[in-house]
């Protein structure tokens, strides 16, 4: 769409032999189906039938051939006999499911995705990507697509294009690509977490030919691994479940239905300690945030009670729970009202009897934790995402909070930018915060979590310690989680070793005996 | 956070199956009515019948909850000034001197001393807070219970061109979103700690204030973001067709004769006979 965006443009772009300069992008639109990243944004119509209706009625389609597409088009997503329903009442995989097939029915030849799968759980993801395997080798559709998900595109791709900063640096097979760990560290891409694994076994000695970058690559090098090499006993990691501090809040059978008789929280019981860090996971949909938004006071409980500090969350208002408890919003954006970064930091303060001074060294101090000193006076819009959540955290810290929620903090960032917030909400830890992050992508928690507590359709399915939840298969698989890759590894290699990264992994298979008992 | 839609009455009934375009012509004589009628009884009739429409058509209560609430300052405000000052104008309108009183402060009280009360002017304030509600819950009526994408056919078979329906139609959409944003605003600002019922009113008005700009920029991007997808789905091409037919039907046939019937009848009644007429007071 180079008519649509500002900047200078050079060289050409030509899509099924158009110039994308000289044919309007409604002409274009025929030739390339788009599918964005934010389900919500791109459905415009009330219904799904409508829905797919909309583009080929603006493309002028008869009728009757509109009406023969839509069964079609809904059949190649899984989304038959929806075609009445409204759009938002449709899960957050089915929405997305419902772009492609509003895509498909103007029959491109070209569809492109930008990150079609970032907020959906793991399962959505996988039956998305399973959906577009589907159309490329059965219609011979050509996919573009745009993800972070390294799992996948190994999976799926038949090629990678790697750009980092604007530059083209590879373009190759995903097994030649995702092989070349060192190189994606340089370019901060993640690898597949079964590619870093055996990169890291080659490094420490083992036998490792080719590395694989698929999972069953990956089990079926493990089995010739597993007959050269003895296997160590599992490494003796930092206990999963350290001595739990005093009860800071307790939940006590907790049920909320929303206004519209949604059962959103179905008699959940659990309390959370002093100093801990809590890992909340589960579907689209399980009540994760309606969860801790109890713990908050944006909603009060239907049944059961929220006790924090002692005291009934009925009792108190969102605003004296809020200098005790943090809470850092899916979208930060959402949490920026001011129109510099330091007025954010001081708006709390503000209201908090503060003389001007100390506000302004509060400021100054908070900032300057955070490495946004230098953005002091900038509009916090005006930000990268990443820098925005930080913010957002610096707004929050203003207030001395003892339990910090971080609410998906790692949806629409990068690897880097990921890691970035896990590893100052583990600074934050370490200075005694109780932490909770809710979020799906598993693979990135264990360097951090210490337990993890697993809702399904507003159920409480699993509280435990992180290794032991990580390898609770049975229940993840019932909440739409997927455990990382390495967890898969762990369960061929021997049932007992629940091992949780590719570090634990290479331990196990190149230090010493004794042999594992299997 | 649930997701909002104007189409808030989804129960199948009467008003849903019928036609926007008959709709809109009830729309447009009732509110015709409202305007007319200026005898208190005729105009109460007229609120209480749109109000009963509402709760058969299934508008929610909550909703017609807070037309009452907020109009309810208003309403005060229409008695007493239309009570107490209303005299002039009935005089100019109907030549009517005497008025009846209902009470009058003692000409010795600071500021209020003779100020009069009258009945005349009570019942004319009255009939402009009927006035005020009537137009007010023909919108529920008409627009809560059309679908969006029936609300647009009908447009355009009414001659309206389709991008002016499809704005028409967005602009409905866009409200609820945009009070879906200033309330998460809001509850961003009670997460840091404020305080909004603690803070005196012109604080708490300058708090109101500051959401105007988040607001905006997220409407904004969120406009920007809306052209982009249009423009994805080939929204702008010359010819377009659509997958609904809005017709009428039998129920919108006698819809559109009564209703026509009852305004031929009420300007009948209006011009001929002062069937309404301010000076039946």
């Amino acid at each position: 769409m180079p008519q649509f965006y500002g900047g200078r443009f050079f060289g050409s772009v030509t899509v099924a032999g158009l110039d994308t300069l000289e044919y309007p992008i409604h002409r274009l639109a025929q030739q390339v189906g788009l599918v964005f990243e934010d389900p919500e944004t791109q459905i415009t119509a009330t219904s799904v039938a409508n829905e797919i209706a909309f583009p080929l009625e603006n493309l002028g389609i008869p009728r009757a051939e509109i009406q023969a597409r839509i069964p079609i088009a809904l059949a190649h997503v899984g989304l038959t006999g929806t075609e009445g329903r409204p759009p938002h009442e449709l899960s957050g995989g089915q929405k997305q499911r419902l772009a492609i097939a509003a895509a498909l029915a103007i029959q491109p030849q070209l569809l492109v995705l930008d990150e079609p799968t970032s907020q959906l759980d793991p399962q959505g993801a996988q039956d998305i990507f399973a959906i577009l395997r589907e159309l490329n080798r059965e219609q011979g559709l050509t996919l573009v697509v745009a993800s972070h998900d390294a799992e996948a595109l190994a999976e799926h791709a038949n090629r990678l294009l790697l750009l980092d900063a604007g530059a083209c640096v590879a373009l190759e097979t995903p097994r030649r690509l995702y092989g070349q760990v060192p190189l994606l560290e340089r370019h901060q891409v993640r690898p597949p977490q079964v590619a870093a694994a055996f990169h890291l076994l080659r490094e420490a000695g083992a036998p490792v030919p080719e590395i694989p970058v698929t999972l069953a690559a990956g089990l079926a090098q493990l089995h010739t691994l597993r007959a050269a090499q003895r296997l160590a006993p599992l490494p003796a990691s930092p206990p999963s479940s350290p001595p739990a501090g005093p009860p800071l809040i307790t939940v006590e059978r907790l049920t909320h239905i929303f206004d519209d008789g949604l059962v959103a929280l179905r008699d959940i019981s659990l309390t959370l300690h002093t100093g801990e860090y809590i890992l909340i996971a589960g579907e689209n949909g399980a009540g994760k945030t309606t969860l801790v938004k109890h713990l908050l006071r944006l909603l009060t409980p239907t049944s059961g009670s929220v006790i924090a500090f002692g005291q009934d969350t009925r009792a108190l208002t969102v605003s004296t729970l809020a200098r005790r408890i943090g809470y850092v919003a899916q979208n930060p954006s959402h949490q920026l009202f001011n129109t510099t970064v330091a007025n954010e930091v001081a708006f709390a303060l503000r209201y908090l009897d503060y003389s001007p001074a100390e506000i302004a060294e509060r400021v100054a101090a908070n900032l300057a934790a955070l490495g946004l000193a230098a953005h002091a006076e900038t509009h916090p819009l005006a930000l990268p995402q990443g820098d925005r959540a930080r913010v957002v955290i610096a707004a929050i810290l203003a207030l001395e909070p003892e339990v910090i929620i971080f609410d998906e903090p790692t949806t629409g960032q990068d690897y880097q930018g990921a890691r970035a917030i896990l590893d100052l909400s583990r600074a934050l830890h370490a200075t005694g915060k109780t932490i909770v992050v809710i979020t799906h992508h598993l693979y990135l928690m264990p360097e951090y979590a210490e337990r993890m507590i697993v809702l399904g359709e507003g159920r409480l399915l699993l509280d435990a310690p992180l290794r032991e939840a990580y390898h609770a298969l049975p229940t993840l698989h019932t909440s739409h989680l997927i455990p990382p890759q390495i967890v898969q590894l762990s369960r061929d290699l021997c049932p007992e070793h629940t091992l949780l990264t590719p570090a634990e992994l290479v331990a196990c298979l190149t230090q010493e005996p004794p042999p594992c008992a299997r | 956070m649930r997701p909002l839609t104007v189409q808030t009455v989804t129960r199948a009934s009467f008003f849903t199956r019928l036609d926007f375009r008959s709709k809109l012509w009830l729309m447009a004589v009732l509110t015709t009515l409202a305007f007319l009628w200026e005898d208190p009884l005729l105009s109460g009739l007229l609120t209480l019948s749109v109000l009963a429409a509402c709760l058969i058509a299934g508008v929610q209560r909550a909703y017609l909850r807070l037309i009452f609430i907020a109009l309810l300052p208003f309403a005060a405000f229409m008695l007493l000034l239309q009570g107490f000052f209303g005299e002039a104008l009935l005089t100019t309108r109907t030549g009517q001197t005497a008025f009846t009183s209902l009470l009058s402060f003692p000409s010795t009280w600071p500021l209020l001393g003779r100020l009069t009360l009258t009945a005349e002017g009570l019942r004319y304030g009255l009939v402009i807070v009927c006035k005020t509600l009537t137009m007010t819950l023909v919108v529920p009526l008409g627009i809560f219970t059309t679908d969006v994408n029936a609300m647009i056919v009908s447009l355009v078979k009414l001659g309206i061109p389709y991008p002016l329906a499809f704005v028409f139609s967005s602009t409905l959409r866009f409200f609820p979103l945009l009070l879906q944003e200033a309330q998460s605003i809001i509850e961003a600002q009670q997460l840091r700690g404020l305080e909004l019922s603690r803070l005196p009113p012109l604080k708490r008005a300058r708090v109101y204030a500051t959401i105007a700009v988040p607001l905006i920029l997220g409407a904004l991007a969120k406009s920007q973001m809306l052209e982009i997808v249009l423009q994805a789905k080939a929204f702008g091409s010359a010819e377009r067709t659509y997958l609904h037919d809005s017709e009428l039907r039998r129920a919108d046939y006698l819809l559109l004769i009564g209703c026509t019937g009852l305004l031929i009848a009420a300007l009948v009644g209006y011009f001929a006979w002062g069937i309404g007429r301010l000076g039946g007071i």
